[in-house]
């Protein structure tokens, strides 16, 4: 049952694409839409149902384990609220003329194409088809991040592809390095030497000199994909160029599948070369972004951009989380990832809809939300306090717990460094969203009333960053516990 | 056909990798740059059907086809026609003077020898100066994504980095699995008509090349 | 170091050379004439006209002082003295030591210099101006030229010329180690710049802007205009020959009879004709870049020469 759905699982979202190809109509698509994500929804449960009480499954290439399945619920809770949040943002859109009535359909296809090829790559066992999904991820969102069409739009597509595809690159290096590594410690040829879990048995008795350099081709490269400093050129380009749900899912989860593969080769670095060395490396380029992403956020005046500067110093988190190590460390991270994928694509949602009614993504013209648009201008308020680590909201929880981390570690300078960094950020942050959210209303706000869908789906995600903030969940608690055990060892 | 014979082939191709490769950074027009990768991707297809007949690996032989069609014939055609047709640039504009370019070359060259020395002992599998040439072909690749301004070139460097990490996997393991290298070759192809996609809408709309753009900022 | 080559021999094969050079350039003006739709002079037109010169009387400018009537015959010197360097029928080093490759390039670089000097101390513009342009490709050049040198010595153990030609065996292109292929690129790269063809220089041409060799020998006159034209020929004969030297193969190494010399001699002539088919191809290929393009073209010869380097020590 359980091993039929690894495969049924990528099916899901490519029905759903190529089933938007067939109605023009824009509530059919939204139907199809939902319809396709609560099917997707229903059958990760299952799944992970199936995972909790079994174990891990495996299909050919494709596996599901605790740690897979923690980032794989992050991918179709947010699909869900993205096409719960399309409905009405799609007819202001459209309204507009952001969007062309004649394109939707392929808009619809593309972010569920998109959705299919991040499942794929949370599934795969095998390193080669994680790294053929990968860049299945790029081609989709590429055409995404340009797809309202205007030159900003298309500069930022062209700079995400070429940094992406070069980075990927660098990754499809790594993971034939290790390949070479696997075969030459005697795992069976052909498609079994690239796979996770048959390389993960023999690891111990892998060259440590090559699996060293390897993984660190495979960090720079998937960490370009998954935002890290100094490769996170493309990052804030790309994730305010491109339309705000798709924006949603770019920084809500593709960075973070993008890390779960850096985290996969983590494991067989640490079992080959020592944990010592993967954790510096990722240690390291965590405190990068942090460091870079700081006066970005400060000196930032576009709203979309700083969410996507802030998803740089995320990533640096969950990196110094996995850097410091360790039980705490490692479940801090995992928790981080689901922590801040809820949160910044609440964030984005809300930021959407300001920008949406003042028409401009400039923080200094959108003044005085809280007036004309009180629920958003919580919501945002809200997602902006979870950002910068304010409890009771989740975040703060995930960064204690990497900072609990850092300090078992010893790691003094690193935790001086994200604690200034962090500071920073909170009165950065605050500064801004504050003076957005009160204040007189410019002449720029649109007086029109809120429409329901999206912030159903804003309060759906706040709801979970609340209580993630106030509590983890029992059953959540035991997969974090096993992802975690598979990453600690 | 001796193991000694088939290391001084794909040693010899090696060298003519790196001939093509100088020619690729040196390249003062945009064809030049085509044509020089378009004769990279053959020498790697090449190399390919000799270690097919090195080793009797059927999967090898499908994949020097499929190179020697895709990447050494259809994307250089490609690219050949979007140059003629839509008038883009025919000069290569590079970030630093192109003697930059070719010095920064040499250092990578000369790293990925280094490198591939200290990596030690899994030299059975690894035929000798493959690895080095790939690693080398691998970074000037992305060298000449990063020093170019010409939307093409950049695409141009983007196939001569795939070719390093084909020479590579070709070399060091015999190939990785027919699936995967398919779906990697696969996967240039889509870039590639995405790319090209994307640097004829934005010529067809504004004079402008797409690499050109820099209004983003901060 | 001593050999097989009796000294005898050495001498007999550098009198070749400067025999044969105009022979060669006659060979490459036909071939581009023929390539350019023309019928062109005949094959022995250099000689004719190195007959015409020395049958002229000398004219001399002013400003030039007496050492500039000195240089033709220095520069043939050395220039003659570097063929001595070259194998040509035979391979192996010379019963006598006469010097290696360093020293053959060092030969071609001081008759390079002295036509410099003399083109400068005649005093007039072109000269001057030809002077400056040679000295900016020299450094540029020369280097790259030794860096083939020792690639390929590295190989061998020993910079001497008839030893690395017999190193060279009797295998071609499969012989061939990595770095000799980027070796052989980088040399065919510099060809055309040491022997003063298109694309550095133009060698049909007397105007000013287009000069650097001709401008250097603009200020000569009778037959020491002919004693330079030769030297240019005979240091067009002696580059071809150290590629032929470095990467072809040879003939047979001993055999004292007339029929390896024989051989040995067909090789030496067919090797020639191919790199002058290549050069009166690129010459017939090509426009001659402008002159602060042609380090940009010769660093594609540099890379090369330094990956070869490279390749072999690493």
């Amino acid at each position: 049952m359980a091993e039929t759905l690894l495969w049924v699982l990528p099916l899901v979202p490519t029905v759903t694409a190529v089933l938007m190809l067939t109605t023009r109509d824009r509530r059919m698509l939204s139907a199809i839409d939902i319809g396709g994500s609560v099917v997707l929804l229903a059958l990760t449960l299952v799944l992970a149902r199936e995972v909790a009480t079994g174990g891990p499954r495996a299909l050919g290439v494709f596996r599901i384990d605790a740690l897979g399945l923690v980032f794989l619920l992050l991918l179709v809770v947010l699909t869900l609220a993205v096409s719960i949040y399309t409905v009405g943002w799609l007819r202001q859109a459209v309204a507009v003329g952001n969007m062309k009535a004649e394109f939707l359909r392929s808009y619809f296809a593309l972010v569920h194409a998109f959705v299919a090829t991040m499942v794929v790559t949370v599934l795969a066992d095998n390193l080669g088809i994680l790294w053929i999904a990968m860049e299945g991820t790029t081609i989709t969102s590429a055409i995404l991040v340009g797809f309202h069409g205007h030159h900003h739009g298309l500069e930022a597509a062209w700079k995400y592809i070429i940094v992406t595809t070069i980075g990927i690159s660098f990754g499809l290096f790594g993971t034939v390095l290790i390949y070479a590594a696997a075969a030459a410690a005697g795992v069976q040829g052909g498609a079994g030497a690239l796979s996770w879990s048959a390389i993960m048995k023999v690891a111990p008795t892998l060259d440590p000199g090559i699996v060293r350099v390897g993984f660190i081709f495979v960090v720079v490269g998937y960490g370009t994909k998954a935002g890290l400093a100094p490769m996170h050129l493309w990052l804030p380009d790309a994730h305010s160029q491109a339309p705000t749900p798709v924006s949603a899912l770019l920084s809500g989860v593709l960075i973070k599948c993008a890390l779960l593969g850096i985290i996969r080769f983590q494991t067989i670095a640490a079992a080959a070369c020592g944990p010592a060395f993967p954790a510096q490396v990722l240690l390291i380029f965590g405190l990068i972004s942090i460091v870079v992403a700081t006066p970005f956020i400060l000196a930032q005046h576009d709203i979309k951009r700083l969410l996507g500067y802030h998803s740089v110093e995320h990533v640096g988190i969950v990196a110094l989380g996995l850097g410091f190590g360790g039980p705490v460390g490692t479940y801090g991270a995992l928790l981080h990832v689901v922590n801040h994928g809820i949160t910044k694509a609440l964030a984005f949602f809300a930021a959407g809809k300001a920008i949406a009614r003042y028409g401009s993504r400039d923080m200094r013209v959108i003044r005085g939300l809280f007036v004309v648009a009180p629920i958003g201008a919580t919501l945002l308020m809200l997602a902006a306090l979870s950002l910068a680590g304010v409890p009771p909201f989740s975040i703060f929880v995930s960064e204690l717990m990497v900072l609990r981390a850092g300090i078992g570690h010893g790691d003094w300078v690193a935790i001086a460094i994200f604690l200034t960094m962090v500071v920073v950020i909170f009165a950065g942050i605050l500064h801004h969203v504050s003076a957005m959210a009160f204040g007189e209303p410019t002449a720029a706000a649109g007086r029109e009333a809120e429409a329901w869908s999206p912030l159903l789906g804003m309060w759906l995600l706040a709801a979970i960053m609340i209580l993630l903030g106030l509590t983890i969940p029992a059953s959540l608690d035991r997969l974090l516990r096993r992802a975690t055990e598979i990453i600690v060892g | 056909m001796s193991a000694e014979t088939v290391q001084t082939i794909i040693d010899d191709l090696g060298a003519l990798l790196l001939f093509t490769m100088i020619l690729i950074v040196a390249a003062g027009q945009i064809y030049r740059a085509i044509y020089a990768v378009a004769a990279q991707s053959f020498l790697i297809a090449i190399a390919g059907g000799v270690l097919a007949m090195a080793t009797g690996n059927v999967d090898l032989w499908v994949i020097a086809g499929v190179t020697l069609a895709v990447k050494a014939t259809l994307l250089p055609w490609v690219l050949h026609r979007v140059v003629q047709r839509m008038n883009v640039r025919r000069e290569v504009e590079p970030v630093i003077p192109i003697a930059g370019t070719l010095a920064l070359a040499v250092v990578i060259v000369v790293a990925s020898f280094q490198l591939s020395a200290s990596l030690g002992p899994v030299r059975q599998a690894i035929t000798g100066n493959a690895l080095p040439v790939g690693i080398a072909l691998t970074l000037t690749g992305v060298l000449v994504m990063a020093t170019r301004k010409t939307a093409l070139t950049q695409m141009v460097g983007l196939f001569a980095s795939e070719n390093g990490i084909f020479f590579t996997a070709m070399a060091v393991t015999q190939g990785m699995p027919l699936i995967i290298e398919i779906g990697v070759i696969l996967d240039v192809i889509l870039a590639a008509l995405v790319m090209t996609i994307m640097v004829l809408r934005v010529r067809s709309t504004v004079d402008a090349d797409i690499a050109d753009l820099d209004r983003l900022r901060g | 170091m001593t050999g097989g080559r009796p000294l005898g021999l050495v001498l007999l094969e550098m009198i070749l050379l400067v025999l044969l050079g105009p022979l060669v350039t006659g060979t490459i003006q036909k071939m581009k004439a023929r390539l350019q739709c023309r019928q062109g002079a005949g094959v022995l037109q250099p000689y004719r006209d190195l007959a015409k010169l020395l049958r002229k009387s000398t004219v001399q400018a002013d400003t030039a002082s007496g050492f500039f009537r000195s240089i033709p015959l220095l520069v043939l010197a050395a220039t003659v003295a570097a063929g001595a360097l070259v194998p040509v029928v035979r391979v192996g080093p010379p019963a006598v030591p006469l010097g290696d490759a360093v020293m053959l390039l060092g030969l071609l670089a001081l008759a390079r210099f002295l036509t410099a000097v003399g083109a400068l101390d005649a005093g007039g513009a072109f000269g001057g101006m030809g002077a400056s342009r040679e000295m900016t490709i020299a450094p540029l050049v020369e280097p790259v030229l030794m860096m083939v040198v020792f690639s390929t010595a590295v190989g061998a153990g020993t910079t001497e010329l008839g030893t690395l030609a017999a190193h060279r065996g009797t295998s071609w292109i499969l012989g061939w180690s990595a770095a000799d292929f980027l070796g052989f690129a980088a040399m065919l790269v510099l060809l055309p710049a040491e022997t003063g063809r298109i694309p550095v220089d133009n060698p049909d041409t007397h105007l000013e802007l287009t000069m650097l060799h001709e401008g250097m020998l603009l200020e000569h006159s009778g037959p020491g205009l002919g004693c330079m034209v030769l030297a240019s020929h005979t240091r067009q004969i002696v580059t071809l020959g150290l590629v032929s030297a470095l990467f072809f193969p040879v003939g047979p190494a001993n055999g004292a009879g007339a029929t390896s010399l024989l051989l040995g001699a067909g090789r030496f002539a067919a090797t020639i004709l191919v790199l002058a088919t290549y050069l009166a191809l690129v010459e017939s290929s090509y426009a001659k870049l402008r002159l602060f393009r042609v380090p940009q073209y010769l660093g594609v010869g540099f890379v090369c020469a330094l990956t070869a380097l490279a390749l072999r020590i690493l």
